[in-house]
């Protein structure tokens, strides 16, 4: 027993000493910072930051734009994987190759062809006036709104993914049961689906919770200096300023939020499990 | 006699760099046109000096925290700079003064260039117009402050407060305003106009090559940039034009220093004075990449054009004081933070 | 019902390809400007994109990263998946945190607190942080997709290699390894592909002359405008299409995603 032990130990050890002294302590030194100030160690950096009416405004944008983009990914991917799982199975293998394949491509690549599409002479806008929608070009560059499509388009495969999966695990006969007994599809959805699909959707939810809240390219390309997230003002701080302890307290906040977002989804998943 | 461009890393470091030779120098310059600087300048000094050259890139601020970090042991010698950031090494101990016995062609620069931070502790080798720039017939730009007119503001991008850009086009709309605050640094009137119209305004750029693309787009009508971003702009087929205003146009100037505790200063200085020369100014201002300071460059009309030359330009360039600047900068950012970023 | 589902879908789609489509569009544009519709079709910005030195460049450095921090993530992943999966380690659970932590840390704040507290502290290279950096990142996913390929193999079949007399390390490379080879596989590519695209952890780990491939991208887009970068995203796209369909069609690799 002892023998297995030490075996497992010396196979973890590189990949853990190697996390610990080559990411983790750089890290933890940088995280530290935000809790020193000239007078030593205090939370005074906490303070200001919660003070100052921008960077409260930044903190409440990436929040906020964080829950919309994941409710909405949410509620599109419980369709879309229904969807999917009603084609026949060679449909379903390229549709999820076509979820998969936007993953594999650069989110530089993926936020610039927005430019493009999104511009006041962009495709959208001119699309829009020829079908008569719209007469003057609506402005989307450069507000919350291109920063929401941005990033709705970055991580909606990440949450139609693990829907898909839960949803393949779903018995085979529970939906026509439901339809048989006379059930409407919203109470299907809401008593079987929902309830049995639950893991997917935590999964996704925190991918795109989380990838939100840290998205730098997308805020950066399509939301500019008027529509500041943490992880732009992050990088704003440092590059301009040289401010090294606001970036600390970003760095905290964003790393605080990641970790209660994962601690908080995983609980509700267990515990409704086990209620049930 | 190759050029090594090292990281700032191993600048840094020093532990793994080998000892330079006596002679050998070490520069900091910004990151542009390293190509046109390779042929024109690095390597013809280097084959006069006999000497290897190494080239540390980056911007002001992240180059300025190095020189800070290694302030008790240097690895620079000459600094390029913004004339602020210069200033703000000045301040700290970081410069040097220089001896301008050994530049002797300081004497053909412009005055403005001569010593532009006081103190004899820099020297101007290149500058620039910040203006404002408008499609023709679409925007008429009388006054900086036209820029926020109606039919123009909503078709408006202003520098960031954060770039270099920002607080030039601040100064020139507060010169319109009130030219005395505006002289004085206090840009109060011009960020609460920026303020009142901040949901009009398209977006504060920070990389002045986002506006060609803005601007083709039709994003906007209208902007304010240095000259050195014009050249992309100028092509563009929506037709744009470089306007100066009534109060006239702002700009900025790059400076060189020696930094303290330099290993070379001798050769420090004649690098300086070979940048300063009329011969090296030429060529990089014919390849575009630098406007000359030097009185003697001539350049064509077609060579000047991406450029800022000539006495009469520099004649209408209203300059931000770095002092002034220094002394500011954490007001006009606190102020636009509340009032504009928000 | 069902024809409101196949619209459903193919508007979801559009959307998620639709922007490739157009943006392969506008880098075969004639023209000097990015725009769509383009102003004429043509290869020159497609040419000018190996034209570009730096481009070149840091494409070579992209490759390099990619492939060498995502062995050497697997190189010390490997073992850590296996030894989670099949030893009762002394504080596992512990374990597997800090391995898969780099996921929970914000990549900015990576490149960050590894320029500010390792490159600048310790004189190391720009490269070597980036190598660092990229397989500290990396890592997790190797652990969690090997995991996940050791799971599904049981372990009996290990076992009755070792009773059969091969050495454990004999059993390890002679059975296991091979029956989760496609895990590695899988692994490989999505450390490749996360690497390869990475920008806000190498976003501060650059130097004169090192950028990655995507940072380079950004800091191209600072001084340039062009249809170059929609050129150089139409093929990073279509490269990225290619790897997709021959791992989807020799691995499976959605199964892992």
């Amino acid at each position: 027993m002892t023998d297995t032990r030490r075996a497992g130990l010396m196979l973890i050890a590189p990949a853990t000493l190697f996390i610990l002294v080559g990411f983790l302590l750089p890290v933890g030194v940088l995280l530290s910072g935000a809790f020193r100030t000239d007078a030593g160690w205090s939370l005074g950096n906490f303070v200001e930051f919660f003070t100052t009416p921008l960077y409260l405004d930044v903190f409440f944008r990436t929040f906020r734009l964080g829950l919309t983009v994941t409710a909405v990914a949410a509620v599109l991917g419980y369709i879309t994987a229904i969807a999917i799982t009603e084609t026949s199975p060679s449909w379903r293998g390229r549709l999820v190759a076509l979820l998969v394949l936007p993953l594999m491509i650069s989110p530089v690549a993926r936020t610039y062809a927005w430019l493009v599409i999104l511009g006041r002479t962009g495709f959208l806008n001119t699309a829009l006036q020829t079908v008569g929608l719209t007469d003057e070009p609506l402005r989307i560059l450069f507000t919350e709104t291109a920063v929401f499509i941005g990033l709705i388009q970055l991580f909606f495969p990440l949450m139609v993914l693990p829907l898909l999966s839960s949803l393949e695990n779903l018995p085979r006969d529970v939906i026509p049961a439901g339809r048989v007994l006379g059930a409407s599809w919203f109470a299907i959805f809401w008593r079987v689906i929902l309830p049995l699909t639950r893991e997917g959707l935590v999964v996704g939810g925190t991918l795109t919770f989380v990838g939100s809240l840290t998205a730098y390219v997308t805020p950066a390309i399509l939301g500019g200096s008027k529509v500041l997230m943490l992880e732009t003002l992050l990088y704003q701080r440092v590059s301009v300023a040289n401010d090294y302890a606001s970036a600390g307290v970003i760095a905290v906040i964003l790393i605080a939020m990641s970790i209660a977002t994962n601690f908080l989804l995983k609980r509700i998943a267990t515990t409704r499990r086990a209620a049930r | 006699m190759a050029i090594r461009t090292t990281t700032l890393a191993t600048l840094l470091g020093g532990l793994a760099a080998a000892p330079a030779l006596a002679q050998d120098l070490t520069i900091s310059v910004y990151g542009i046109a390293q190509d046109e600087y390779r042929e024109a300048l690095y390597e013809p000094f280097e084959e006069m000096c006999d000497c290897t050259l190494t080239v540390e890139t980056g911007n002001n601020s992240e180059r300025l925290a190095k020189l800070e970090a290694n302030a008790a042991a240097p690895v620079i010698d000459v600094i390029a700079f913004s004339d602020a950031a210069a200033l703000e090494a000045a301040n700290a101990g970081l410069l040097a003064p220089l001896d301008m016995a050994q530049v002797p062609n300081a004497e053909d620069i412009y005055d403005f260039a001569k010593d532009p931070i006081g103190g004899g502790m820099a020297l101007g080798y290149t500058f620039y117009a910040t203006s404002t720039v408008a499609v023709a017939g679409e925007a008429q730009i009388a006054s900086w402050t036209d820029l926020l007119s109606d039919g123009v503001v909503d078709r408006l991008a202003l520098p960031n407060i954060t770039t270099t850009q920002g607080p030039l086009a601040l100064y020139m709309i507060q010169r319109a305003l009130d030219p005395e605050a505006a002289e004085a640094g206090d840009f109060t009137g011009a960020i609460d106009l920026v303020a009142e119209h901040r949901d009009e305004i398209v977006t504060f750029y920070e990389r002045s090559s986002q506006i060609p693309q803005l601007m083709q787009q039709g994003e906007i009508l209208a902007t304010a940039i240095g000259r050195f971003a014009w050249p992309g702009v100028a092509n563009l087929p929506v037709g744009a034009e470089w306007i100066i205003p009534e109060e006239g146009q702002s700009g900025g100037l790059n400076v060189l220093a020696v930094v303290e505790g330099a290993q070379n200063v001798e050769q420090a200085h004649r690098f300086i004075d070979y940048w300063l020369s009329e011969e090296v100014q030429t060529k990089l201002a014919e390849m575009g990449a630098d406007s000359p300071v030097n009185t003697g460059v001539e350049l064509s009309d077609d060579q000047a054009e991406g450029l800022t030359y000539g006495a009469d330009m520099a004649e209408q360039i209203h300059f931000l004081p770095p002092a002034v600047q220094i002394e500011n900068r954490e007001d006009w950012l606190a102020q636009w933070n509340e009032k504009v970023a928000r | 019902m069902k024809l409101a589902g196949h619209l459903f879908l193919a508007a979801v789609m559009l959307f998620l390809i639709g922007p490739f489509v157009i943006i392969c569009f506008a880098g075969l544009s004639a023209g000097e400007s990015l725009a769509f519709p383009p102003e004429g079709l043509s290869l020159r910005w497609v040419i000018r994109v190996f034209e570009i030195e730096s481009f070149r460049s840091s494409f070579a450095l992209s490759l390099a990263l990619g492939i060498g921090a995502t062995l050497f993530a697997l190189i010390l992943g490997i073992p850590a998946a296996y030894a989670l999966a099949r030893y009762d380690v002394p504080g596992g659970e512990a374990i597997r945190n800090v391995l898969t932590a780099p996921i929970i840390v914000p990549g900015i704040i990576v490149g960050l607190a590894l320029l500010r507290h390792l490159v600048i502290p310790s004189g190391l290279g720009v490269r070597l942080a980036l190598f660092l950096a990229h397989s500290a990142l990396l890592i997790p996913y190797a652990v969690r997709v090997v995991s996940a390929s050791l799971e599904n193999l049981r372990p009996d079949i290990e076992e009755a290699a070792i009773l059969l007399g091969t050495s454990r390390i004999g059993a390890f490379l002679r059975v296991t390894l091979p029956n989760i080879r496609n895990g590695i596989m899988a692994a490989f590519i999505i450390g490749f592909i996360t690497s390869f695209n990475e920008v806000p952890a190498s976003l501060f780990l650059t130097g004169p002359g090192v950028a990655t491939l995507p940072v380079d991208m950004l800091l191209y887009m600072e001084f340039n405008f062009d249809p170059s970068i929609a050129a150089l995203s139409g093929l990073l796209a279509l490269m990225s299409l290619t790897v997709v369909l021959v791992a989807e069609r020799l691995l499976g690799l959605s199964h892992y995603v």
